[in-house]
């Protein structure tokens, strides 16, 4: 069990993931649904989630290895195991971290007792990282360019980008006609550290061509960038302090701020038929608190020493002419990071009529409910190179009352089957929920190339007859 | 209600212990990463025309030598476990060559001498392909001091050369790095 936590915190402090959370979407009878749909048909007197403990979530995701290839304790030798993982990826393979924690959270109905708008509102840290396998690198480390002669390295390959950041909210959201909910939230960001390394070019090449005074034709071609905020101050010498602290304290009182927006909306074309669609974190952060961007731009011929015998004392130095042709420079410009966006949309028929003793008391609204649900859902997220999209099939039943259920399949990256779970629970006006993913590996957890999962405890009131 | 309560719980919290199913990992794995990436580079070439060395057809030495400075990088030098020196020459001069390698200090002494015996050209052309230097050990670390190369090169007495010489002495090399780094 011990073991397990470890993966989950590994997982977490990682915080690599595709930030799907195709079981959360539409899933209204959790409040925190309407964090991925603000237009999502969700309808309370009042609500607040219990601090710290309302929604939790981690995300990871590796394309092209699990856990247990790098870390199985089978006595095959760690280094033949990142070999083939290295050699088994390709430089398209993601290494994903989503992690959320929602510090409170809660949202009232506005107006009367009839009235169907509602405000919600909250906090929450997050920590995102997203990396492209650098293949090539990997490979050079890994086996020097003895072997690759005639290759060019890309250093495109480097690809990455993590932030830490902290997010409030205010969101509205209201019931339009019996058809439609149109939904929005606002959002300020405050991001107390980021690394965008994410537009490098150029390449290591040793050739051998026929003709050439040299025995290879070496050369290094750079554009490399690596943008921080936030950081520069740690990787000083003099640095003395706690880094987790002070980025703690960074992200709440002193980050980077900046704007965003979610929206969103829920159509009936019939009682049964329903159709979904929102947009998450459309918004950027102007990057401007401790910033550092180091560049390293140029090209450079190796050609070795090169005596001439003819007098002419032209000193050679190897690293001064590296540098020079390669200089590290240090800038110091604001920059604007955009935060990566989700786009959602689903489409939902529901059957089987719900009957209970409780329907009664309709005061008038004379609203079916259906027990069953089914539908598919599609997700896209910006990220660098091409957008990340997956598409979700699910079924989501009313168990009790006050108990639902729902069921996903996904196919994405990460797997073509992924099948999640979700329970939402309702005891008096106290909710709780636990979603997971990908419950076929947790079998064996650690051979899971994703895994996710939320759980979250809410006071949820409704209007008592 | 409270049988109700602990039925819901169950439900939720069972998915949860799933986690608990995982083969055994060992993250101190880390620990043993090894990478030992072989590098080739460019050693030194040079390429002398005949028609620029004047002689009078006695023994003659030219001799220059230049900056290397790659074991000055502590990185490198520290974790260079071994290094092989691959040195091709052709000659298309009438004259008999012997092409020392002269790897020397900061102080300008010399640490060790390579020779490479280069026959007279005799009309057809011939690449000499000379067996590879290896530096390991005590060899490997007199190289770590290195800071220059240079290169005498002794003539062999033979026909005179001057202006209206013809053909050149070509040198071409190599050198292979292994690399552990733990």
């Amino acid at each position: 069990m011990k073991k397990s936590y470890l993966i989950v915190w590994l997982f977490a402090a990682f915080s690599c993931f595709a930030q799907n959370r195709e079981v959360l979407y539409n899933f209204t009878s959790i409040p925190q649904a309407s964090m991925v749909n603000p237009g999502a048909d969700v309808s309370y007197k009042f609500y607040f989630g219990v601090p710290v403990l309302s929604g939790i979530s981690a995300n990871l995701g590796s394309s092209s290895f699990s856990a247990y290839d790098l870390f199985a304790d089978n006595g095959v030798d760690f280094n033949d195991k990142v070999r083939n993982v290295v050699n088994k990826s390709s430089r398209n393979d993601k290494v994903i971290t989503n992690q959320q924690l929602e510090l409170f959270s809660g949202g009232f109905r506005v107006g009367g007792r009839e009235s169907r708008s509602y405000i919600s509102f909250g906090a929450y840290q997050e920590f995102d990282f997203f990396m492209f396998m650098p293949k090539d690198l990997a490979l050079l480390g890994l086996d020097g360019n003895r072997d690759y002669i005639g290759k060019s390295f890309n250093l495109g390959d480097l690809s990455l980008k993590a932030e830490v950041l902290s997010v409030f909210h205010v969101g509205f959201h209201k019931k339009v006609s019996d058809k439609l909910v149109l939904g929005g939230r606002a959002k300020i960001y405050s991001s107390g550290a980021n690394a965008v390394s994410t537009k490098n070019s150029g390449y290591i090449y040793t050739g051998q061509t026929a003709g050439t005074p040299n025995i290879y034709t070496q050369t290094i071609s750079s554009n490399l960038e690596l943008k921080t905020s936030g950081i520069a101050t740690f990787t000083k010498d003099e640095y003395e302090g706690n880094i987790v602290s002070d980025i703690a304290h960074n992200t709440f009182f002193n980050g980077s701020l900046g704007l965003g927006v979610d929206a969103g909306l829920t159509y009936y074309f019939k009682d049964n038929l329903q159709f979904t669609a929102s947009i998450i974190d459309l918004g950027f952060v102007k990057q401007s608190k401790d910033i550092e961007t180091v560049t390293y731009k140029g090209t450079y011929h190796y050609e070795g020493a090169n005596p001439d015998f003819m007098g002419n004392n032209d000193p050679e130095n190897i690293f001064d002419e590296f540098d020079k042709a390669i200089p590290r420079e240090t800038l110091h410009n604001k920059y604007t990071t955009w935060r990566p966006t989700k786009m959602y949309t689903s489409l939902q028929y529901s059957f089987g009529e719900y009957r209970s003793d409780e329907d009664c008391n309709c005061r008038g609204q004379i609203k079916k409910r259906y027990k069953n649900a089914v539908g598919g859902q599609l997700f896209f997220m910006s990220a660098p190179r091409t957008p990340i999209a997956a598409f979700t099939a699910f079924y989501q039943r009313n168990i009790f009352e006050k108990l639902d259920v729902k069921a996903t399949y996904t196919f994405d990256t990460f797997s073509n089957k992924n099948i999640g779970l979700g329970l939402s629970g309702t005891i008096g006006s106290f909710n709780i929920y636990a979603l997971v993913n990908n419950v076929l590996e947790y079998k064996d957890i650690s051979k899971a190339n994703s895994a996710a999962f939320q759980i979250g405890l809410n006071f949820v009131f409704q209007d008592k007859d | 209600m409270k049988a109700y309560f602990f039925r819901i719980l169950n439900i939720l919290v069972l998915p949860l212990l799933f986690f608990s199913c995982s083969s055994d990992l060992d993250f101190d794995q880390v620990k043993d990463l090894k990478l030992e990436p072989v590098v080739v580079a460019n050693l030194a070439y040079f390429d002398i025309q005949a028609n620029k060395v004047i002689d009078n057809g006695t023994t003659n030495v030219i001799y220059d030598v230049r900056d290397f400075d790659i074991f000055k990088d502590k990185f490198f030098n520290n974790r260079l476990k071994r290094a092989d020196f691959d040195v091709e020459i052709e000659n298309t001069i009438q004259r008999a060559f012997s092409v020392n390698m002269l790897l020397m200090n900061a102080n300008n002494d010399v640490l060790e001498t390579i020779s490479f015996t280069v026959p007279a050209y005799a009309g057809s052309p011939n690449v000499i392909k000379y067996p590879t230097e290896v530096f390991e050990n005590q060899r490997l670390d007199l190289l770590k001091q290195t800071v220059k190369i240079g290169f005498s090169i002794v003539i062999a007495p033979g026909p005179p050369l001057n202006q209206n010489s013809t053909g050149s002495l070509k040198l071409r090399s190599g050198a292979t790095a292994y690399l552990v780094i733990e």
